[in-house]
């Protein structure tokens, strides 16, 4: 174990730069649900009323947590916010891990280090006291925001532990998960596949009779019940888990070769299919794969949201604060959840154009695109063939999520007409997505650098404006720039073409400047 | 736009800068039909960049580039389906099978030779199942090498393509330009190992910070350098190192040992007979010789601009 000191040095430097992000996200959800709650339901009326309308509602519960919590505002916050902790949490401490170690030696970069004087185990050491610091990082910022908002010291010191728990199980699992696999990709799927079977099974044990919740790490977090019943026992688990998954990921580290897992890759197909013989073929094969996490993950959403919308009625005649947020206010505040909603989904299908375009760019700068280019394929074939899966994907992923969106609520309703009615609306936004997709191209045709960037602004942009404008105040001229705020927010507006189109060719034109700009300009820097 | 005889590639006056950096300064090379053409030079002297533009990914600043009777940039898909290419650098994607590279950049050229991609695959022992994250860096650039090996191209653009391989399948790269060769290929070869560039090259260009210091044959080239001279005589060495063209004299008596520049020794041998040779070997420069002086005029040449 020599060396270690050094060496987590070393990893907190490469990490100043990403792990502040993660921090910050911890710390302002929890500022930010503190601040609401109270706001929202400051009084014990309010409380009253909110444990009414949610007492019954499955998809509530199975978004949020037990509803033991809600006996105080303390516990509410908890239970509004400490399962979306959770999953941030642990996300950063599996990342941590993860990078530090098998992405590391993938890359060749752990050999350098380990060929210098340290013991077999310091990396994966060093990692996890990284990772451990960070939790106790992320457990000191939840208890000052949740005690700096007002709420009870010892719940809050608590509610810090308990997230705390919640990443140190996680950087203990991801430092099992990269003994056993070879490479850093499938022990991140390994990882995030755990951390959503902790959420669903927390989700389906806090409908039931809670046996489920008690094998789930989020599920171990939420029933210290801080502020409601504040206790501490509960904890003991995680901590033994952790202990026990980091033995394990010790002993396994003995038993295997450098660079190696424990679970051998596949092998491959010895000739390419039909399929792969073209650049289209190509970016669909690098694509597909995100393309069905995406639809997947925006389905899921939209199930969400949809199974919400049947009691959205009840809760907003409850909360009137809330229909502050909806577009169309109190009145039919059914559809105007629907529109917002339909909305958010699509605000997040955008990062999916801008990701799957700013492929094209990282293909460049690995240059891994030189050598098809090198081949008769022209540049706008290779551009293009990225971009048509971009766009076909953000129309799948747009369908799926209002797939997702429009099932769930005609379940609710006994309303089949609510499926095709729900994928239009969804639809609807693919002008708009495809708009901030093509600054992105634009991006990389004349900037490529700061294409990645650009592309995000536009997103980022796009969000404020749909989410925040009025809670901001922001002045109308700026509003006018997003082409979300230019489509119809249909169920409470009505179809309206024109829009749609001029965005839709405003999309083909930024898109075909990027190209412009492509045919032009060296390559691969 | 195909021209049968003329060359392959010609280049004159080829300038690139990035940014402020030069990376090319007026470089001139020719590569005839048929030939195999070494491309040397120091690291950072130009070779990749000469290739990119080649291959249109590059946009010259100024100079002439004719390949293949078009122009690389204008003309770039038209003659991509006549060369093949092997990077310097080779990088795959990491979820795909080697064999599904192979295939991929052979139909994007637009075809490849089945039969000889199985071959080119047992003689370089390659795995074509294994997915490419799980390669090393010599079995990621045998991948590159079997695509271009196993296409039908008139002109193989070679980038380092053996940087990483083991002797063994360096012996079977040669066998196979070889084989391209007497197929009446062409092939534009830039490399740093110069027992390659020996054994497989008709004709090579040395560049150096990004202009072309030497082109020839290798025996043309051979004549700028030194000679090794040892010899013995009957009668006492006398009056050798006032002959022009000897260096690094050592003489004792009857024995000396001389370096000659390769232009003058039909001279000094001319002055030696009258002294009775009793034996003599010579010892023509290796390319590494020529190299070293080439290189080491670079080390010096920067030394200079750095004082100034
Ligand atoms: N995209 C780029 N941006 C800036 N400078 C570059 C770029 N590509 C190459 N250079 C510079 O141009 C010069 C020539 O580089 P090049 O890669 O052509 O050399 P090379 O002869 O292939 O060297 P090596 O033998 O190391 O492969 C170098 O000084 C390099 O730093
Ligand atoms: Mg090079």
């Amino acid at each position: 174990m020599t060396g270690l000191g050094g060496l987590l040095r070393f990893m907190l430097r490469r990490e100043r730069l990403a792990l502040p992000w993660w921090l910050l996200g911890a710390t302002l959800l929890v500022l930010v649900q503190s601040t609401q709650s109270q706001g929202l339901y400051g009084t014990p009326e309010d409380l009253a009323s909110l444990r009414r309308t949610i007492g019954g509602n499955t998809a509530v519960i199975a978004m949020s947590g037990p509803t033991r919590l809600l006996e105080n505002i303390g516990g509410e916050v908890v239970f509004e916010i400490l399962a979306y902790v959770s999953i941030v949490v642990a996300m950063m401490s599996m990342f941590l891990v993860g990078r530090h170690t098998r992405a590391d030696e993938e890359s060749g970069r752990a050999e350098l280090v380990r060929s210098a004087r340290l013991g077999r185990h310091a990396t994966l050491a060093a990692a996890l006291v990284l990772a451990g610091l960070a939790n106790l990082a992320v457990g000191a910022l939840v208890f000052a925001a949740a005690a700096g908002t007002g709420l009870p010291v010892s719940g809050s010191l608590l509610f810090g532990a308990a997230t705390a728990a919640v990443g140190g199980v996680f950087a203990a699992l991801t430092a099992v998960a990269v003994q056993v696999f070879e490479n850093a990709r499938a022990a991140y799927g390994a990882v995030a596949l755990a951390i959503g079977a902790a959420f669903v099974l927390r989700a389906a044990g806090d409908i039931g009779n809670g046996a489920l919740s008690w094998v789930s790490p989020i599920g171990w977090a939420q029933r210290t019940f801080p502020y409601v019943d504040n206790r501490w026992w509960p904890l003991a688990v995680p901590v033994a888990v952790a202990a026990a998954l980091v033995v394990a990921a010790m002993a396994l580290l003995a038993r295997r070769d450098f660079a190696a897992g424990l679970v051998r890759p596949r092998p491959g197909r010895a000739t390419a299919s039909a399929a792969l013989g073209s650049s289209l073929g190509l970016a669909w094969r690098l694509q597909r794969g995100a393309l069905a996490g995406w639809a997947a993950g925006l389905f899921l959403l939209g199930v969400a949201y949809g199974s919400i919308g049947n009691s959205i009625e009840q809760y907003v005649a409850d909360n009137p604060a809330v229909a502050e947020y909806l577009p169309g206010g109190a009145a039919d505040v059914v559809d105007s959840y629907l529109a917002f909603t339909a909305l958010t989904l699509a605000l997040i299908v955008s990062a999916y154009g801008v990701v799957t375009a700013l492929r094209a760019r990282s293909e460049e700068t690995s240059g891994r695109a030189e050598p098809l280019l090198a081949t008769a394929t022209s540049r706008a074939g290779w551009l293009g063939s990225h971009l048509v899966v971009a766009a076909g994907g953000a129309a799948s992923v747009l369908a799926a999520a209002g797939l997702g969106e429009g099932l769930a609520y005609g379940l609710a309703t006994s309303d089949a007409g609510q499926v095709p009615r729900m994928v239009g609306v969804s639809l609807g936004y693919l002008p708009a997505v495809l708009l901030v997709t093509a600054v992105a191209v634009l991006g990389l045709g004349w900037l490529p650098r700061a294409a990645a960037a650009l592309a995000w602004v536009a997103v980022a942009y796009c969000a404020v404006i749909a989410l925040f404008a009025d809670s901001f105040d922001i002045p109308g001229w700026l509003r006018r720039g997003s082409p979300f705020a230019h489509t119809p927010e249909v169920p409470i507006d009505d179809w309206t073409v024109a829009p749609l189109v001029v965005i839709g060719l405003l999309a083909v034109a930024l898109a075909a400047g990027g190209y412009a700009g492509l045919r032009r300009r060296d390559l691969g820097y | 736009m195909s021209v049968q005889n003329g060359p392959a590639i010609e280049i004159a006056g080829l300038t690139k800068t990035f940014g402020r950096a030069k990376a090319l300064d007026g470089l001139d090379l020719s590569v005839r039909t048929g030939e195999v053409h070494g491309f040397l030079g120091p690291n950072g002297s130009g070779k990749t960049t000469t290739i990119r533009i080649l291959l249109g990914l590059l946009r010259s600043d100024a100079g002439t580039v004719r390949m293949l009777g078009g122009d690389p940039w204008r003309d770039a898909v038209a003659l991509h389906r006549r060369l093949a290419y092997v990077p310097g650098d080779v990088n795959l994607w990491p979820n795909i099978s080697g064999g599904e590279v192979i295939d991929l950049l052979g139909r994007m050229r637009g075809g490849l030779d089945r039969a000889r991609r199985d071959e080119l695959l047992e003689r370089f022992d390659l795995d074509p199942r294994k997915k490419a994250r799980t390669y090393s860096k010599g079995n990621r650039q045998k991948v590159a090498l079997i695509a271009a090996l196993a296409s039908d191209a008139e002109l193989l653009l070679l980038d380092e393509p053996t940087s990483g391989l083991d002797p063994l399948m360096e012996a079977e790269f040669q066998r196979c330009v070889h084989r391209l060769k007497a197929e009446g290929r062409t092939v534009l070869l830039s490399s740093h190992i110069l027992a390659e560039v020996e054994a497989l090259c008709d004709r090579v260009s040395i560049i150096r910070l990004g202009r072309t210091v030497e082109s020839g044959t290798l025996s043309q080239l051979r004549h700028l350098t030194r000679t090794s001279i040892s010899v013995e005589t009957a009668r006492p060495l006398a009056g050798i190192d006032a002959l022009a063209g000897v260096h690094d004299l050592v003489v004792d008596d009857h024995h000396a040992r001389f370096d000659v520049d390769t232009a003058e020794l039909d001279e000094v041998v001319r002055a030696l007979a009258p002294l009775g040779v009793r034996s003599l070997t010579s010892t023509p420069p290796t390319l590494e010789e020529m190299f070293l002086r080439h290189y080491g005029d670079e080390a010096a040449a920067e030394a200079e601009a750095a004082v100034r």
